[in-house]
């Protein structure tokens, strides 16, 4: 496990040093593409802005996130008990789903004042989905067994969700959790590409506008850097969450040997 | 003598006799499932006799399971009834331990450890009862998993899991226990040491017990009484009744165990060409 993951380091650490190298050697334009070495002073010279920026991406990322967890897993215990409101609703999200976020975002600025809650909008439709579908999957897969178990001494409705229902769909859930991580960040840095800076406080999209304007393109690097490095953040946050409420019982942490 | 096989004549003066003892009675029930062309199960009549170790053998698929969920009311017959004479013995809100079933396959709870498995029926129907807690070690002692308790059931083997089975189904001090064919995944040598231990809990607790299994050495070795089924549609073939019979740990090595498994094992044979 951790030689896998000093291997994975390896592997970035030699792509960056071929990179600074070729730069080099092949004399490339420094304002086509940055070597690394400049990629991180560009990130050190502008720490303050890029880090406040990080901020305010991530909170709406993390913000939005929230919101999904709570709204699809409401929605998901409803659809379970309702086939009815599972049938008229599940077109919706689907719509929701399939039509591209950089389409609807335009009309959420207009209709939303505040551009922190038209970009975290933008972040939630994103997220919401693949949380809904993966924790609906979850509650329908249920053993027939396991229900027969519970039902056999009683149990009511909620001791039956309780005890066998929800246990039963949290792995589904958190691989939903993960999909929607990278996916919320996605949303946030999309809606504030489209929907622009929310006043005062500005994300890594509009650093990125801003470099452009400026043609200071290592800024611009740094900027992609840090988004990227802070979806592996999430993502390995929710590995972690998941980790721990898994590693007891279930069978994708079994150890090997 | 030993085995006889009960004629229907034999059979209703039997009915008459332990009136009283009948714990539970099945009248002409059928079922036929909606995804089945015909029925899985046509017209049977058996009776539970108060403390039986009764044995319901027949070929996969006859019904066998059918009948024990019939029972528990995990399955509703689409014909017939099923009769409890007192409410003495069956699941009901008031009383819902009355009646414990074991499942084929452990049927643990992968996400609950060995302890809390156990616990489950508890759990649900005396949601804030804490004093059961030595009850609940005593179970585990019983059946020989003490130092496993905080154990989940991917560390387990299988015997194992069948055996925390057992003690969940037993944690309810139930009246009875219905089995389907609990210890098929077992080794010869661990499916004997259990099935004696099931013995030793039934005559301590005085447990009436319904085994389903396609064992035919298991039946005549554990049960005072046997139903043989027939498949297609499922239906009793016959009735065999061992009441007489003295069963120590080393009767199943002697010749008239032998004589009564061939016994039990041509009628299987015969139910399997009838019509």
């Amino acid at each position: 496990m951790l030689n896998n993951k000093i291997h994975s380091l390896l592997v970035i650490i030699i792509i960056f040093l071929i990179w600074e190298i070729s730069f080099h050697l092949l004399s490339l334009k420094w304002y086509l593409l940055p070597p690394p070495s400049m990629i991180m002073s560009a990130i050190f010279d502008n720490a303050l802005l890029l880090f406040i920026s990080l901020l305010t991406t991530l909170k709406i990322a993390i913000l939005a996130l929230i919101i999904s967890v709570i709204i699809s897993t409401a929605f998901a215990i409803i659809f379970y008990f309702s086939k009815f409101v599972e049938t008229s609703l599940t077109p919706i999200t689907v719509i929701l789903q399939v039509t591209p976020i950089i389409a609807i975002a335009p009309l959420i600025s207009i209709w939303v004042d505040n551009s922190e809650i038209a970009t975290l909008i933008c972040a939630f439709l994103v997220a919401f989905f693949p949380l809904l579908a993966n924790t609906v999957a979850g509650l329908k897969s249920t053993e027939k067994n396991h229900l027969e178990l519970v039902s056999l001494y009683g149990a009511n409705k909620y001791q039956i969700l309780r005890f066998v229902v929800i246990p039963n769909a949290l792995p589904y859930f958190l691989s939903g959790l993960k999909i929607s991580s990278g996916l919320a960040l996605i949303g946030a840095i999309v809606g504030e590409f489209v929907i622009g800076p929310t006043a005062g406080h500005s994300g890594l999209a509009y650093r990125i506008i801003e470099s452009g304007y400026q043609l200071d393109i290592p800024k611009m690097f740094g900027a992609v850097f840090l988004i990227s490095l802070s979806g592996i953040m999430l993502f390995n946050i929710i590995r972690l969450i998941s980790y721990l409420i898994l590693r007891k019982w279930h069978t994708s942490y079994q150890p090997t040997d | 003598m030993g085995l006889r096989i009960l004629s229907e004549i034999e059979r209703q003066k039997n009915i008459d006799d332990k009136q009283n003892a009948i714990i539970a009675q099945l009248y002409g029930v059928s079922k036929k499932f909606k995804s089945a062309i015909s029925k899985s199960l046509n017209n049977i009549n058996l009776e539970v006799y108060q403390e039986d170790f009764l044995s319901i053998l027949g070929s996969s698929g006859c019904g066998k399971t059918t009948i024990l969920k019939m029972m528990c009311g995990l399955i509703k017959p689409t014909e017939g009834k099923i009769n409890w004479p007192t409410s003495n013995f069956q699941n009901s809100p008031e009383n819902p331990a009355n009646l414990s079933f074991v499942f084929q396959e452990p049927n643990l709870l992968p996400w609950m450890n060995v302890y809390d498995n156990i616990k489950l029926p508890l759990k649900i129907y005396k949601e804030n009862s804490y004093k059961a807690d030595e009850e609940i070690y005593d179970i585990i002692k019983l059946v020989g998993l003490k130092g496993f308790e905080e154990y989940y059931p991917r560390q387990l083997s299988g015997g194992m899991s069948m055996r925390v089975s057992i003690a969940r189904a037993l944690v309810t001090q139930p009246k009875v226990l219905l089995m389907d064919e609990p210890f098929s995944a077992l080794d010869e040598t661990r499916r004997f040491d259990l099935s004696q231990e099931i013995l030793k809990i039934k005559k301590e607790k005085k447990l009436t017990v319904v085994y389903v299994t396609h064992s035919i050495y298991e039946s005549v070795f554990l049960s005072n009484r046997i139903y043989v089924m027939q498949p297609n549609p499922g239906k009793i073939f016959e009735e065999f009744d061992f009441s007489n019979q003295e069963k120590t740990e080393d009767y199943r090595f002697t010749p008239q165990f032998f004589e009564q498994t061939k016994i039990v094992s041509d009628s299987l044979k015969r139910a399997q060409n009838a019509e």
